[in-house]
């Protein structure tokens, strides 16, 4: 039985010998998948990765802080572009990773603001038009976007004597584990519990000393940090970026990708950015029909499991426990 | 001993056999050679996703006539939603297991895609996009690229001095969408004034974004222009709307279209009489003509569903006989390499009288830079006329 006896216990990433021994066997099983799966699964694998990490931070904004946003195509403009105008002028790729995902902060702090006074679909509208008016500013502003060619990136020089598509991954893969475990670690925290207030009671959280100032713009500020890093590193693995890509359609395949994995959930993130992805790329063969398969997999997902993918998980790891007993 | 002397022999063997399997070519067996398509089948240019209907019909066609060199053809195409990222995925999977791509096709995908050909000594044949993103990359990685789309500088250079030479513009305005394409068409029609040296004049510049839906303010801002021609540079779908628009206030310019524009069944079929009397760019032969309507029955019959959208599948079929052409140059001894040389060695062929002549070279990956000027004339009978040949650009790369 998972007897939880202390504050401390209960923090523990992975409580139990059993917990342990599974996360270790899931590490190791992406330390070798580049080695036994074939080069697209490979790139598919660094696709999840980074949409990973941006489908964390926006359920960091609408799962843990209740705050719904539908600006994230801005966000991730802004850091893809940050990070190649950076790259460009020869910036380190960590330095400019790192810079264009505070770049995409502080443009959350500026969004944030409105977000003092507006809630649920007002808030949406309103971030919505931030994605709309940063798209036509790359577009029409050339400086910023590289103009009729978009910007390209430097590729990455692979070290260690792996291909570029196996250091991609193992890289990528390496920055999500760093963002997860920072995800569970703030979810944790007093900073976390905050968050989580607001979401249930906003009043009642001010009541309780939650100042709503500076956690509403401390979310939106985090959220569009892994935002900004998930644009960059989607430049990084195209190679060019222009505004076209960073459309509406991105926002809500994010927003998406967070209802289906599960609502303040950081495995449900993972899994949701996973499904956004794996979805149409297996079934690609069925041509025309993959919009009509997607949407219809979104319904039988959300009919079935309304607690998203990350629901269905908790029910197969509580069976296993639970089990011969039902 | 014998033993012994057996497991060496075996052993010898499969060290000189090891190479050899190492060095076959993906995507080609005795019988069949695999061509992967990657298109959007399903988003915002689903549309174009036609043209690989079309590629899949032709390759249909030869195989009924006994494919190449005894080699059945085998098309796989894949939906990528004009979404790059799920494009080069498309194309990493299909690698190892087609011998090239046919009609990629998107500027977005083409730029997130254009290194991958050299990087994996990937023939891609005839991608659709803006060329000038080929013609920015080191001669050295096209060694895989063979490109016949036109440049949109040049067209729109072309078109603005036809509106000056056909129906005496003075004053020309621009409306354009505001990506690649549109801004690509704004700067030939700028070239083009200013070689006109004054004979023109660049009244308006109308942008418009591809999510905009009511352009009534687009057609005042052009009416208000005062420009004798209009020379568009948008989708169907907002070309259509702002002819519409401007229509409603009363102002009928001379209409000067990018070749996007180029299927007047669709546009005659949208806008009836008032498309008559525009002009526009086509790529090659058009439906209606006895070249085009030929291929046009042989793939409607294959695929029926291509029926209404005998244009789009035209230009998939161009770029399925100019693949099949590369193929049957390269000969019955087929790799990447020898595919290649059979491209390069493709001169003044017009793709079942499709398309101007196209040639290639070792030197040349640009094989076609032209379009051709049409002018709309009764929308009751869809009758077109041609108003000048084949205009043709000087290949770029």
């Amino acid at each position: 039985m998972d007897l939880v006896e202390s504050y401390r216990q209960d923090l523990a990433l992975a409580r139990t010998p059993v917990t342990r021994a599974l996360l270790a066997a899931l590490l190791v099983a992406l330390a070798m998948f580049p080695w036994v799966a074939a080069e697209h699964f490979v790139f598919l694998a660094t696709l999840v990765a980074l949409y990973s990490i941006g489908v964390m931070g926006q359920n960091i904004l609408i799962g843990y802080t209740g705050q719904i946003s539908f600006g994230q195509a801005g966000f991730l403009a802004i850091g893809a572009f940050a990070f190649g105008h950076l790259r460009i002028w020869g910036a380190p790729f960590l330095v400019a990773l790192v810079a264009a995902g505070g770049v995409a902060a502080l443009a959350g702090v500026v969004v944030g603001f409105p977000s003092l006074r507006l809630k649920g679909p007002y808030l949406a509208i309103a971030t919505l038009g931030f994605g709309v008016a940063v798209y036509q500013i790359f577009v029409n502003w050339e400086v910023l976007s590289g103009g009729r060619s978009g910007l390209a990136i430097t590729k990455l020089s692979p070290m260690f004597g792996l291909s570029g598509r196996r250091y991609e991954y193992y890289l990528y893969v390496l920055l999500l584990v760093g963002f997860t475990l920072a995800t569970y670690n703030l979810i944790s925290s007093y900073v976390g519990r905050a968050f989580a207030a607001i979401r249930d009671s906003d009043i009642a959280a001010e009541v309780n000393g939650v100042n709503l100032t500076r956690y509403k713009l401390l979310a939106f500020a985090i959220s569009s940090f892994y935002t900004g890093v998930h644009g960059a590193l989607y430049a990084q693995v195209l190679g060019h970026i222009e505004p076209q890509i960073f459309n509406i359609a991105e926002a809500i395949t994010l927003f998406v990708a967070v209802i289906i994995g599960g609502v303040a959930s950081v495995e449900g993130s993972i899994l949701g950015a996973a499904f956004v992805l794996l979805v149409p790329k297996v079934f690609a063969d069925f041509r025309e029909m993959v919009p009509i398969v997607y949407g219809v997999t979104i319904l039988i997902v959300l009919i079935f499991e309304p607690l998203g993918l990350y629901g269905r998980w908790l029910k197969a790891r509580l069976y296993f426990q639970l089990w011969p007993f039902r | 001993m014998r033993l012994k002397v057996t497991a060496l022999i075996l052993a010898l063997l499969l060290a000189t056999a090891a190479p050899a399997l190492a060095q076959k070519t993906p995507g080609v067996t005795d019988t069949e050679i695999a061509i992967g398509l990657t298109t959007p089948l399903s988003g915002v240019a689903a549309a174009w996703g036609n043209t690989a209907v079309a590629m899949e019909a032709w390759a249909e066609h030869v195989n009924a006539q006994s494919g190449i060199h005894g080699r059945q053809l085998k098309v796989t195409v894949k939906d990528d939603g004009y979404v790059p990222g799920r494009a080069v995925a498309n194309l990493t999977e299909m690698k190892d297991s087609v011998l090239m791509n046919v009609g990629l096709l998107g500027s977005a995908v083409l730029n997130a895609a254009k290194d991958f050909s050299s990087e994996n000594k990937f023939p891609v044949i005839n991608p659709y996009g803006n060329p000038a993103i080929w013609a920015r990359q080191p001669r050295e990685r096209l060694r895989y690229v063979f490109v016949n789309y036109p440049d949109y500088v040049d067209e729109g250079e072309f078109l603005v001095t036809q509106a000056a030479r056909l129906v005496g513009a003075k004053k020309v305005a621009v409306f354009y969408q505001n990506d690649d394409y549109g801004k690509g068409g704004l700067e030939g029609v700028r070239r083009g004034v200013k070689v006109l040296g004054g004979k023109v004049a660049l009244a308006a510049e109308v942008p418009v974004e591809v999510t905009d839906r009511e352009l009534g303010t687009h057609a005042l801002k052009l009416k208000d222009s005062g420009a004798d021609a209009v020379i568009l540079y948008p989708t169907i779908t907002h070309g259509v709307n702002v002819v519409k628009e401007m229509a409603k206030v009363g102002y009928r310019p001379k209409i000067f279209a990018s070749f996007p524009l180029g299927d007047h069944l669709i546009m005659f079929r949208l806008l009836g009489k008032e498309w008559e009397g525009a002009h526009y760019n086509v790529l090659g032969a058009i439906a209606g003509e006895p070249d085009a309507d030929r291929i046009i029955d042989l793939v409607t019959k294959i695929r029926p569903g291509l029926k209404g959208k005998e244009n789009t599948a035209l230009a998939g079929a161009a770029a399925m006989i100019i693949a099949v052409e590369g193929l049957k140059r390269a000969g019955r001894s087929l790799t990447r390499e020898s595919l290649v040389e059979g491209m390069e060695s493709i001169k003044n062929f017009t793709a079942e009288k499709l398309t101007a002549p196209i040639t290639f070279g070792p030197n040349r990956r640009h094989g076609l830079n032209a379009v051709r000027l049409m002018r709309a004339e009764s929308a009751d009978s869809n009758k077109v006329a041609q108003v000048a040949g084949y205009q043709i650009f000087q290949p770029h790369f």
